[in-house]
C-alpha cells in the first residue's frame, strides 16, 4: 500500500454514445490506497467514469491500465474491481448472507471458508444479526452496508461506489460518510467515489477530481479545490466563493492585481505558474471565500471597497450577510461570513460598510 | 363524508347492471347442478348430487378429463420453455424482435377458427397425422403469447443493475442465468403456466379441428350437447367454470407484483 504508486491510469479515454459523446479525452490516475472522490454536476460524465472502469461500458477510444498493464478489453467479471450500485442492486431471492457472499460462490470457494467470510464482512458493517433476513426486510442504511460488504468481501483491487448516499437522508448520509472513511481506513483498499455533493466530497476525500460537460476540471486535495481552484466552473461549483471579473495587471512577485469594477484587487498567485505566465490584460476573476471578507478597520489598506449590507442572514454558529459593492451599474453581489454573536450582529440591514480582503486570502481564476 | 355526487351514482349503477347482466349466467349452472332436473326444468325444491355422481361413473367423460389433462401439462411445459426462451431473446437482441413479437401475438388475436384451419391445412400438407401430439402444438401455438408475455414483463421490470451486479461479483453468463435471472422470473413463469393451463383446459376450436380420435373434455361436452342437454352437462360446466376460477386465482397469485418476502417482517 503506498499512496505515491498508480493503481489504475486511464489514458486519453474518450466514450460516446452513438454520436453523442460524453467522455473527451479523459487522464486520470489513481493513486493505491486513496479515497479519490469524482464530483460533478449531473450529466458531468462522472458515473460514466466508473462505468468505464468497472467494465459495464466499454471505451470509445483510449485505455485504462491497472499495475501498467492494459485492461480496456478486460470483461467486468475479471477485473479485480467491485461495485456498490447507486440503487444497491441487492439480489431480493437472497438472504443477506446469501448476497454477500455470491462473489464468493461464483468462484467455486468452498462453503466453510464463505460462511466465514461472510460472517466477518458482516460484522465489519455491523450486521451480524440480520444475515438471515431478505434485503427488503432491511433499512436503507443497512441494504447500503450489505452492498459495502458485497464489494468489499472478493479482496477488490478498487471498490466503485456510484453515489451510494444518493437515496439516504440527511443524517443517516453523515453517519455513513463516516462509517465509509472508517472501513476504507480499515481495509486499506482503493476507494473510486461518486457523488455530485460537494459537501460529502469535501468530507471522504483524500483527492477530488471534478468533471463538467465529459471534461476533468481540476484534480486535486479539498484544501487545493477549496482554496485554489483553476477555473471559474470550480470556483462557483465549490461553496459559495466570491468572484469578481476584471483585467490582470502585471506580476507583482508572488502577488497579481487585477482590475475590476471594485478597484485594484490583489491576490495571491503562490504556487500557481499558470496565473504567472498570462499576459497583461487578460480577463479574470477575483475569487475570495465569504469567510475572507470582513469589515475593513484603519489599517487595512489593500483590497478595501465599500458596499450596502442588503440582508442578514443567521446560520447558527455564523452570521452571512449579503452586501452590494461598487458603483451602481456595475454593483457586484458578495457575501461575508462571520461568526454570530450572542448580543446579535453589530450590522445592521441597509448600512455602508468599508470592507477588504487580505491579499493572500484572495485567489485569482481565469476567465 | 358528503353525499355521494350524482355522476357517481350514475356510475354504480351502470356498474351493477353490467355485472348482473354479464356474470349472473354463468353462476345458473353451477347452483341448479345441484337439483333434480326433470323433463328439462329445474326442481328447485329437490336438492341433490345425483348428477356429480353420475358424471364420475361416466368412462367417457372420465377418458376425456385424462386427455384434457395430459394435453394441458404438455402445453405447459413447451411453452413455458419456449415463452421464457422467446422472452429472453426478445429482451437481450435487437435482430428481428418486433416481427417475432408479432408472430408470437398472432394465433392468439385470431378467431380461433382461422388458427385451428391453418394448423389443420399445414398438418396435412406435412403429413402429420391428427392425434394428441396436432392437439399439443395447436395449444402451445395458442398460449404462447401469454407465457412470453408474462415473462417478458418481469424481466422488464427487473432492474438492470441485479444483472450488472452479478457480473461485477465475477459471474459468468451461465451462472447469472442460473442463479439471478431465473430465480426472479420463476414465479411469473409459475403464474405463466397456470394461465397457460386454464386455457389450454378450456380451449375448444382448434382442438376440434386438429384432435383425432380422442377428445378433450370442452369437445367432450360439445358433443354430448348436440345429443341434448341433459343434467351432466350442468354438473360438468359447474365443474370447469369452478376448476378455471381456481386456476385464475392462483395465477394472479403469482403474478400480482410482491417485494420479496416482505411479509416476514
Amino acid at each position: 500500500m503506498n499512496q505515491n504508486i498508480d493503481l489504475l491510469t486511464l489514458r486519453s479515454v474518450s466514450k460516446s454514445y452513438g454520436t453523442v459523446p460524453v467522455l473527451h479525452d479523459i487522464d486520470l490516475s489513481i493513486r493505491d490506497g486513496e479515497f479519490l472522490t469524482v464530483l460533478g454536476p449531473s450529466g458531468s460524465g462522472k458515473t460514466t467514469v466508473l462505468r468505464l472502469i468497472g467494465g459495464l461500458e466499454p471505451l470509445t477510444a483510449g485505455e485504462i491500465r491497472l499495475d501498467g498493464q492494459d485492461i480496456s478489453r478486460m470483461p467486468i467479471n475479471k477485473r479485480p474491481f467491485n461495485t456498490v450500485f447507486q440503487d444497491y442492486a441487492l439480489f431480493p431471492h437472497m438472504t443477506v448472507s446469501g448476497n454477500v457472499g455470491y462473489g464468493l460462490s461464483v468462484r467455486h470457494i468452498k462453503r466453510k471458508e464463505i460462511a466465514s467470510r461472510v460472517s466477518q464482512a458482516l460484522e465489519l458493517v455491523q450486521l451480524g444479526r440480520f444475515a438471515e433476513r431478505f434485503p427488503a426486510q432491511l433499512s436503507g442504511g443497512q441494504r447500503q452496508r450489505v452492498a459495502l460488504a458485497r464489494a468489499l468481501i472478493c479482496q477488490p483491487r478498487l471498490i466503485l461506489l456510484d453515489e451510494p448516499l444518493a437515496a439516504l437522508d440527511l443524517e443517516l448520509r453523515r453517519q455513513m460518510q463516516e462509517f465509509l472513511k472508517s472501513i476504507q481506513r480499515e481495509i486499506k483498499t482503493t476507494f473510486l467515489f461518486v457523488t455530485h455533493d460537494q459537501e460529502e466530497a469535501i468530507g471522504m476525500a483524500d483527492r477530488i477530481c471534478v468533471m463538467q460537460a465529459g471534461h476533468i476540471r481540476q484534480l486535486g486535495t479539498p484544501h487545493e479545490l477549496y482554496y485554489k481552484p483553476n477555473c471559474e466552473f470550480v470556483a462557483r461549483f465549490f461553496g459559495e466563493n466570491n468572484l469578481v471579473a476584471g483585467k490582470l495587471g502585471p506580476v507583482q512577485g508572488e502577488q497579481r492585481p487585477i482590475e475590476t469594477a471594485l478597484g485594484r484587487l490583489v491576490c495571491s498567485i503562490c504556487d500557481q505558474p499558470h496565473l504567472k505566465t498570462a499576459p497583461d490584460g487578460v480577463s479574470a476573476f477575483a475569487a475570495f471565500r465569504p469567510e475572507a471578507l470582513h469589515l475593513a478597520d484603519a489599517k487595512d489598506g489593500a483590497n478595501r471597497f465599500s458596499g450596502t449590507i442588503t440582508d442578514l442572514a443567521f446560520a447558527g454558529s455564523s452570521t452571512v450577510a449579503t452586501i452590494m459593492a461598487g458603483a451602481n451599474d456595475a454593483a457586484q453581489r458578495l457575501r461575508l461570513r462571520m461568526p454570530s454573536r450572542i448580543d446579535g450582529s453589530a450590522l445592521k440591514s441597509g448600512e455602508m460598510v468599508s470592507l477588504c480582503f487580505a491579499p493572500h486570502e484572495g485567489h485569482l481564476v481565469l476567465a | 363524508m358528503s353525499a355521494p355526487r350524482p355522476s357517481t351514482i350514475f356510475l354504480a349503477a351502470i356498474t351493477a347492471l353490467v355485472a348482473v347482466l354479464l356474470y349472473s349466467p354463468l353462476f345458473v349452472p353451477i347452483v341448479s347442478s345441484f337439483f333434480t332436473i326433470s323433463h328439462g326444468n329445474v326442481d328447485w325444491s329437490s336438492p341433490t348430487l345425483s348428477t356429480y355422481v353420475a358424471l364420475a361413473g361416466n368412462h367417457e367423460i372420465l377418458a376425456a378429463l385424462r386427455t384434457t389433462l395430459i394435453v394441458g401439462l404438455c402445453t405447459v411445459v413447451l411453452s413455458v420453455v419456449s415463452g421464457t426462451l422467446l422472452a429472453l431473446y426478445y429482451h437481450g437482441r435487437r435482430f428481428g424482435r418486433s416481427y417475432l413479437q408479432f408472430i408470437i401475438f398472432l394465433p392468439f388475436l385470431m378467431p380461433p377458427i382461422i388458427s385451428g384451419l391453418a394448423l389443420l391445412i399445414f398438418f396435412r400438407e406435412i403429413g402429420l397425422e391428427r392425434s394428441l401430439l396436432t392437439v399439443v402444438i395447436g395449444h402451445t401455438v395458442f398460449v404462447l403469447a401469454i407465457v412470453y408475455r408474462t415473462v417478458l414483463m418481469r424481466l422488464q421490470s427487473m432492474s438492470r443493475t441485479l444483472v450488472e451486479a452479478s457480473y461485477d461479483l465475477g459471474a459468468t453468463g451461465w451462472q447469472t442465468f442460473w442463479r439471478i435471472i431465473l430465480p426472479n422470473l420463476s414465479s411469473a413463469m409459475v403464474g405463466g403456466a397456470i394461465l397457460a393451463f386454464a386455457l389450454s383446459f378450456d380451449e375448444t376450436m382448434i382442438t376440434i379441428l386438429v384432435t383425432g380420435t380422442q377428445s378433450t373434455l370442452p369437445v367432450r361436452l360439445w358433443a354430448m350437447m348436440r345429443l341434448g342437454f341433459s343434467p351432466d352437462i350442468n354438473a360438468l360446466v359447474a365443474l370447469i367454470l369452478m376448476f378455471t376460477v381456481l386456476l385464475c386465482v392462483l395465477a394472479a397469485r403469482f403474478l400480482i407484483p410482491r417485494q420479496m418476502a416482505t411479509e416476514r417482517t
